[in-house]
């Protein structure tokens, strides 16, 4: 009885101690930094020979490095939208059904966006107090419905996009930044980024995002904060004072640049003293592009990258962190998903996922906390409207093959820089339903060495491997394909607050058309 | 007050360095180096390997210094131990060309400095484990003990040379083709074979324990020692003791590479039980790039093209890691460095004297290492595995930049790379121009730039480099061409039906007849 008095006493005492500090009490903070187009190969810590990622590494070092975790798709709008609603692209709407096994994303000509009937991550925090701000590339629609603060977030400071342009504002408008609901300017005419790559919109959004702690700290609100800058992806850019430090070019300045970001903002949760209270996730939304040659990133020891369902396409980089939860310098081989992300900070918020729903994200703590492995998790590898590939504990089983069509690839598209594994990098879509492509991953991360099907061990797995795929399209319910249709006026002539800003273009009649999707 | 209590520290202090200083003096460093073999540049989790389990080469990278571009000599066995060993392009050595094999009647010529006699000279201790792979030779004059080494255990060539049975407990096959044609695998202590064939199921063990007691005698007798621990490991055919199968996610290979990283822990363990552990520089190694040929066995260049047998990055630039306890900053380095560096290195730092009269193909690392300064070494150059005086250098790297003169494929990279660069089908090529890459931008040799106008004065330059570095090239008598089935070792010599009666349990023979 005494003991267990002392046990409550003893208890109590630290809860006071913490609550001081705020911590413990408070629900905790969570960070998702989620960068555009970098690569597994990328960091420091994981095998990248250019020094560009010191912050990234300490960051590994005082958290779990994640080597087997993956995006739900090769591209950025379907990656997005599944991290924001734990949900598979197929399921969610951020797909096309135009053509078959088609990547497809939401650039401004785009209809569709997010659906009002999914619920985002920030629509649920906020249930429980929470703030959230999005800092960077939101790409889940243009129109005004789509945007970030009619989906749960409070803040916003980013664009709907890429940087893509300059335009001309006549066939196609400048592309608009947003402060919350509203325009701020335009790419290229209010927010300049020059013809060789110089920028200083990244810190922009590291003053964001600093602020947007120190506010919320002060004010003692639980915050999300989704930082999503998009440098990395083509075109490049970075800031004068990074332009040229690193031994990459361009995007290995950028690369520079995001780091200091990352430590900046780290920095920032130790200078407030509210490490112990916030649980902060690196990773990237899909792989390098290899296509873009010097201007891309890399994908390490792994197959292709950008647009693909092999390894370098979908595996990222991946970073857990918090003090005195997460134990520091490990490493969790964990399958893991962004879309995890979604589910982990739910439970973080101490919030239900959704129970009308098929969720596909699940809760990572328990393994990053204890280093437990669940072993039955499955990754799906989605292009457009097909299941590509799964990964099941060591073995990925690939139904459909494709790199791009033999068309696109001799005008010079290529995913897969120069390499070539017969009957696997295939130019055509090629069905292996029958007879899944097997690779073990943990012999041959490459995807280089088949397992024959003839073999015992090809007979053994595979079984299990089809009885989990036949499960998940048995229970698989197909969303409303939001990428098939495409049209030049609901582009950004207009958008909320362009009357503020004198900055209204005149709206083209509609000409609404099914959207062409290359690969 | 005050002051003067702090100055009275200040003074203590100041004492107590140059007690300390001088105390450092009177015990010069001791050296290990520890050379992994077949062991390509994504191999470790520290270079990005996702499914490597290295737990104790991570604690080394962690807490010594990570080479990320780090060269050595050639893309095979033998020559490159010739060049660390030696400081010197194997071309002026003689190990060339190819490598050694059981029957060779050829070796590292006696002429040869190795790191090893030059710290004899100097009153060190020296030894070698593992493999020795510079040749054997009549009755035995080219082994390590010849060679500087006071003493030797090991296999003095690679396990596939010689036929294999067991390569994981209890009695697991080995999952390559040896060489069936040889005597069995012997196992050399000093001049005697004490084991034919080598049990490879505790071979690794035994290795570890030789180490560990050979660092404890030495620190124990207070002479400065050089350790040179060659490993087995990971070339195939991969084996592994009980401890260690099936513990990884990489199949046999990773088995292979956890016994390495085990016993890399254990040789690091002893050094600071014997209390050196702040007075010993460490290096850690490879020997050349990864086997591909063997495929999910072979190894992994990580980002980089090819492997072993090429003058492709794959090939010859490899992990590295350098320790020592409050000498050198933990961290990452891209400094252009290179196994033949670690003669002049560990001169300096011995204070040993430079290999007198002979041309050394390495600079000396201490700037870079213990002051964190630029390497010295702007250039390497590449020799194919087969040199050729007509055809000479392959590729040379200046700065940032590769320019390839010739390039080839080989059967070591695989038949079926998926790079068909790699291949033993790409023929001998000559570019002229070079190709030229920028490593720093591309370091998988992708994106050719030579066609570029703008690099036009660089090629001139990079020509210049290649023509001088030729010009200075004197070819040593090539020592890869004789072989002779009575210098192959064999602990019964005379015995029929060779080679087969070539067998001994651990009683042994003399097999230095010198």
């Amino acid at each position: 009885m005494a003991r267990s008095l002392a046990i409550k006493c003893i208890f109590l005492a630290f809860l006071l101690l913490f609550c001081s500090t705020h911590s413990i009490c408070a629900k905790p903070n969570i960070i998702i930094m989620m960068m555009d187009d970098m690569g597994w190969g990328d960091l420091g810590v994981l095998g990248q020979p250019a020094k560009e990622t010191p912050n990234l590494d300490q960051m590994a070092a005082e958290g779990v490095l994640m080597p087997d975790f993956y995006s739900a798709n090769p591209l950025c709008s379907p990656a997005r939208a599944a991290l924001l609603t734990g949900r598979l692209p197929i399921r969610n709407g951020i797909y096309t059904t135009n053509e078959h096994a088609r990547n497809a994303y939401i650039p401004q000509f785009v209809v569709g966006g997010i659906q009002d009937n999914e619920i985002l991550l920030p629509e649920l925090l906020k249930t429980a107090g929470y703030k959230s701000k999005i800092i960077g590339k939101w790409h889940l629609g243009h129109q005004p419905q789509y945007l970030p603060l009619q989906h749960g977030f409070d803040e916003f400071f980013g664009s709907p996009n890429c940087h893509f342009g300059p335009y001309n504002d006549k066939g196609t408008p400048n592309i608009p930044v947003y402060r919350d609901g509203e325009m701020a300017g335009r790419y290229y005419e209010d927010f300049i980024i020059t013809p060789t790559g110089e920028s200083n919109l990244t810190q922009l959004y590291i003053q964001e995002a600093i602020a947007f702690i120190e506010n919320q700290t002060r004010s003692n609100n639980p915050f999300l904060l989704y930082w999503v800058p998009d440098a990395t992806h083509t075109p490049l850019y970075a800031s004068r004072a990074y332009r040229g430090t690193s031994q990459r070019g361009l995007y290995g300045d950028a690369v520079r640049e995001l780091d200091d970001g990352v430590g900046l903002i780290l920095g920032k949760l130790k200078e407030l003293g509210i490490t112990k209270n916030t649980f902060a996730f690196f990773t990237s939304d899909n792989g390098g592009a290899l296509v873009s040659k010097y201007h891309g990133g890399s994908n390490g020891p792994f197959l292709c990258g950008k647009e693909t369902t092999f390894e370098g396409g979908m595996r990222e980089p991946a970073i857990a962190w918090w003090p005195g939860t997460i134990k520091p310098g490990q490493i969790s081989h964990q399958l893991g998903s962004i879309m995890d992300l979604f589910t982990t900070a739910l439970n973080i918020a101490g919030i239900k996922p959704p129970s009308d729903r098929i969720i596909d994200g699940t809760d990572l703590l328990p393994n990053l906390i204890n280093g437990t492995v669940n072993i039955n998790k499955p990754i799906f590898y989605y292009r457009g409207n097909e299941m590509m590939a799964i990964r099941i504990g060591l073995y990925k089983a690939h139904y459909w093959t494709w790199t791009n069509s033999i068309k696109e690839f001799d005008k010079g598209v290529d995913f897969c820089r120069g390499e070539n594994v017969v009957g696997v990098m295939t130019h055509e879509q090629m069905n292996h339903t029958d007879s899944p492509l097997l690779f073990h991953l943990g012999r041959d991360p490459g995807e280089k060495y088949l397992i024959g099907n003839t073999t015992e061990e090809y007979k053994g797995v595979m079984p299990g491997i089809m009885a989990v795929v036949s499960d998940h399209k048995k229970k698989l319910i197909p969303g409303e394909p939001q990428l098939n249709m495409c049209d030049g006026s609901v582009q950004n002539w207009a958008p909320p607050g362009c009357e503020k800003l004198g900055d209204c273009l005149p709206v083209p009649p509609s000409h609404p058309h099914k959207c062409v999707w290359n690969h | 007050m005050a002051a003067s209590c702090v100055f009275r520290l200040g003074l203590v202090c100041w004492v107590f360095s140059l007690i300390f200083c001088d105390s450092a003096k009177l015990s010069p460093p001791n050296v290990v180096i520890l050379f992994a073999d077949d062991l390509g540049f994504g191999d470790l989790e520290t270079y990005g390997h996702p499914t490597s389990m290295t737990p104790n080469l991570n604690q080394l990278s962690a807490s010594g210094l990570q080479f990320m571009q780090f060269y050595v000599a050639s893309a095979v066995c033998s020559p490159s131990r010739a060049a660390l060993l030696t400081g010197r392009y194997q071309t002026r050595s003689g190990i060339w060309p190819g490598v050694f094999i059981p029957d060779s009647t050829g070796g590292l010529q006696h002429n040869e400095v190795t790191i090893a006699e030059m710290l004899k000279a100097v009153n060190y201790q020296t030894a070698i484990v593992g493999k020795w792979h510079l040749g054997v030779g009549q009755g035995g004059k080219y082994l390590p003990t010849n060679q500087g080494f006071d003493e030797y255990y090991g296999i003095p060539y690679s396990h596939d040379m010689c036929p294999c049975q067991v390569c994981f407990y209890p009695d697991d096959h080995c999952f390559n083709d040896c060489d069936v044609q040889y005597s069995s695998c012997p196992l050399f202590h000093n001049g005697t074979i004490v084991e034919q064939p080598t049990d490879l199921l505790t071979l690794e063990q035994r290795y570890t324990a030789f180490a560990k007691s050979y660092i404890a005698r030495s620190a124990d007798g207070g002479k400065p020692f050089f350790l040179y621990y060659a490993y087995q490991h990971t070339h195939h055919p991969q084996f592994a003791s009980k401890a260690f199968r099936n513990t990884t996610a990489r199949g046999t290979f990773g088995d292979s590479l956890a016994e390495l990283d085990w016993s890399v822990g254990q040789v690091l363990q002893q050094l600071r039980d014997s209390g050196v552990a702040d007075n010993t520089f460490v290096f850690f190694t490879s020997d050349n790039g990864p086997s591909i040929l063997n495929q999910n066995r072979g190894g992994s260049a990580g980002l980089l093209k090819c492997g072993k047998g090429t003058t492709y990055e794959g090939g010859q630039r490899v992990p590295a890691l350098a320790y020592w306890p409050g000498k050198i900053s933990p961290g990452r380095t891209l400094s252009l460095a290179s196994s033949l560096d670690l003669l002049p290195t560990v001169a300096n730092i011995t204070g040993a004297p430079l290999p007198a009269g002979v041309t050394l193909d390495g600079v000396d690392m201490s700037e870079m290492l213990f002051h964190n300064k630029a390497s010295q070494r702007q250039t390497f150059i590449y020799y194919p595995v087969e040199p050729n005086p007509k055809v000479g250098i392959f590729a040379v790297r200046y700065k940032q930049y590769k320019a390839h003169y010739y390039t080839q494929g080989s059967k070591l990279s695989g038949s079926s790379n998926r790079d068909h660069d790699c291949r033993n089908s790409a023929p001998l090529t000559h570019h002229q121009p070079p190709l030229l890459f920028d490593l720093d931008q591309d370091p998988g040799e992708r994106y050719d730039l030579s066609v570029d106008k703008e690099y036009s004065a660089l090629l001139q330059e990079i020509a210049a480099i290649k023509e001088k570095f030729e010009a200075g090239m004197t070819w040593g008598k090539a020592q890869m061409n004789g072989t002779d089935t009575k210098v192959e070792p064999c602990c019964n010599p005379g015995c029929s039906p060779f080679p087969s009666c070539c067998k001994c349990g651990t009683s042994g023979v003399n097999f230095i007849q010198v």
